[in-house]
């Protein structure tokens, strides 16, 4: 195959150098918003993404045609940013990061009462999360509280522990506590001090909004392996690489 | 993902993949001419699309044949609409009978892969498409996932559908014990 192998490789290396740089280098490298990464692209009419110093997105806010706010959040670094960013959106918000054997003590405040559900889930292949706030669910003197307990030297990864809870007026200021220790569990020598996805006893109170009109409030503790209380929506591509739209070859990330 | 800077980077980048992507092509035609065709056009939307790759989603050929399987699906709908396609470059031309001996003679090696394929045809397309790049183009459950866009948990349920389903039309050695190496 080596003679069709050089001359094919010769045509390829033509039809790239005859390419217009600006095209190829700068005008499809222009990022999305993050709508393709959760799989709703179409639905979205506002986004927002923030970048670090490797070029992927931190996070991404973006504001569905029913007012609905989308929240994705890729790495766990910069919290200040992403609240400035769920500001603009209409959402006040407290986003602290914490290390991981740590969690912000309990309560932050008054939990808010009957703003329905919020979605939560695990994001796609990383360690992110998402979450969706719908129109009207946080009022206008109700914080979305947000900690997120993480390893910072590896923002991307999986967080130990996630709290995510809408308080009514002011919100204590997060005071990082170890966790309530986790009941023992046969085999797992990780992360001693974290909290443990499971029914048993001594996770802290966990909000189940499930039984209908009580707070929204979630608390979600993973074990750092994708598991989650609630995902947004099982069929999302959820950040993989390729979407409806580079199935087709089309322009959808940027690379770097 | 860039080699507009260098076709030193695309060089290699080419001559790590050329082996992978000729394979995965011989796995789904069996014309030596449409092969050489596919295989340029794949090397093409590799190109175009280059910017598509994001090293922390998944590996290179996992990427790569995310590009491959829009080809090759492309240019059956195309073919039949009309019998011969053209892309910016013919790789059928590129070829001189050497070459098209030695695509046929990989052809016929791929040919137990290429009646895998075609039993599998009558599985639900998601299915379809991850059991193909795994237990064909030999892709883990990650990658496949990533080739295809979705969670990795989604690629596993669907792998195990389909492999149940499958057992119902060929025995599972057919599929998933077959010789993976290619005939380089």
């Amino acid at each position: 195959m080596s003679r069709f192998e050089e001359r094919l490789l010769t045509a390829l290396k033509e039809d790239l150098a005859a390419r217009p740089a600006p095209v190829r280098a700068r005008t499809r490298r222009v990022p999305r918003p993050v709508v393709a990464v959760t799989g709703a692209a179409a639905a979205a009419t506002a986004g927002f993404l923030v970048y670090g110093g490797a070029g992927s997105p931190a996070f991404a806010v973006t504001t569905d045609p029913d007012g609905a706010v989308k929240v994705r959040i890729d790495e766990f670094r910069d919290p200040g940013a992403l609240e400035g960013e769920l500001a603009k959106a209409g959402i006040k918000a407290v986003v602290d990061y914490l290390p991981a054997g740590r969690i912000c003590k309990s309560p932050r405040g008054e939990t808010a009462r009957g703003g329905g559900r919020l979605e939560v889930g695990v994001g796609g292949e990383g360690g992110g999360i998402t979450f969706r706030v719908g129109k009207g669910q946080i009022a206008r003197d109700h914080t979305l509280v947000l900690a997120v307990s993480r390893d910072a030297d590896a923002p991307g990864k999986a967080p130990a522990a996630t709290s995510l809870e809408i308080v009514k007026g002011a919100v204590t200021p997060c005071e990082p506590v170890a966790p309530p220790a986790a009941p023992p569990r046969g085999g797992d020598g990780a992360g001693g001090a974290q909290e443990r996805e499971g029914d048993g006893p001594g996770t802290t109170e966990r909000e189940d909004d499930d039984s209908g009109g009580r707070g929204p409030g979630i608390r979600q503790d993973t074990d750092g392996s994708g598991t989650q209380e609630r995902t947004e929506d099982g069929t999302a591509p959820g950040g993989g690489p390729a979407t409806r739209e580079n199935r087709t070859g089309a322009t959808v990330h940027s690379g770097s | 993902m860039r080699f507009d800077e260098s076709s030193a980077a695309f060089e290699a980048f080419y001559r790590r993949n050329f082996e992978a992507v000729l394979r995965f092509v011989t796995r789904r035609v069996d014309d030596p001419h449409l092969a050489g065709d596919l295989t340029a056009d794949v090397f093409l939307a590799a190109l175009d699309s280059a910017h598509t790759y994001r090293p922390g989603r998944g590996s290179e050929i996992a990427w790569l044949y995310g590009v491959a399987r829009n080809v090759v699906s492309a240019r059956r709908r195309r073919d039949a609409r009309e019998a011969r396609a053209s892309g910016r470059i013919a790789g059928r031309r590129l070829m001189d009978d050497d070459d098209v001996g030695r695509m046929e003679e990989r052809i016929d090696a791929e040919r137990g892969m290429r009646e895998a394929l075609a039993a599998m045809q009558a599985l639900p397309e998601g299915e379809r498409a991850v059991l193909e790049l795994v237990a064909v183009d030999q892709l883990t459950v990650a990658e496949a996932a990533a080739a295809l866009g979705i969670r990795a948990v989604t690629a596993r349920v669907r792998l195990h559908r389909a492999r149940k389903a499958l057992q119902r039309f060929v025995p599972p050695s057919a599929v998933f014990t077959e010789e993976m190496e290619g005939t380089a």
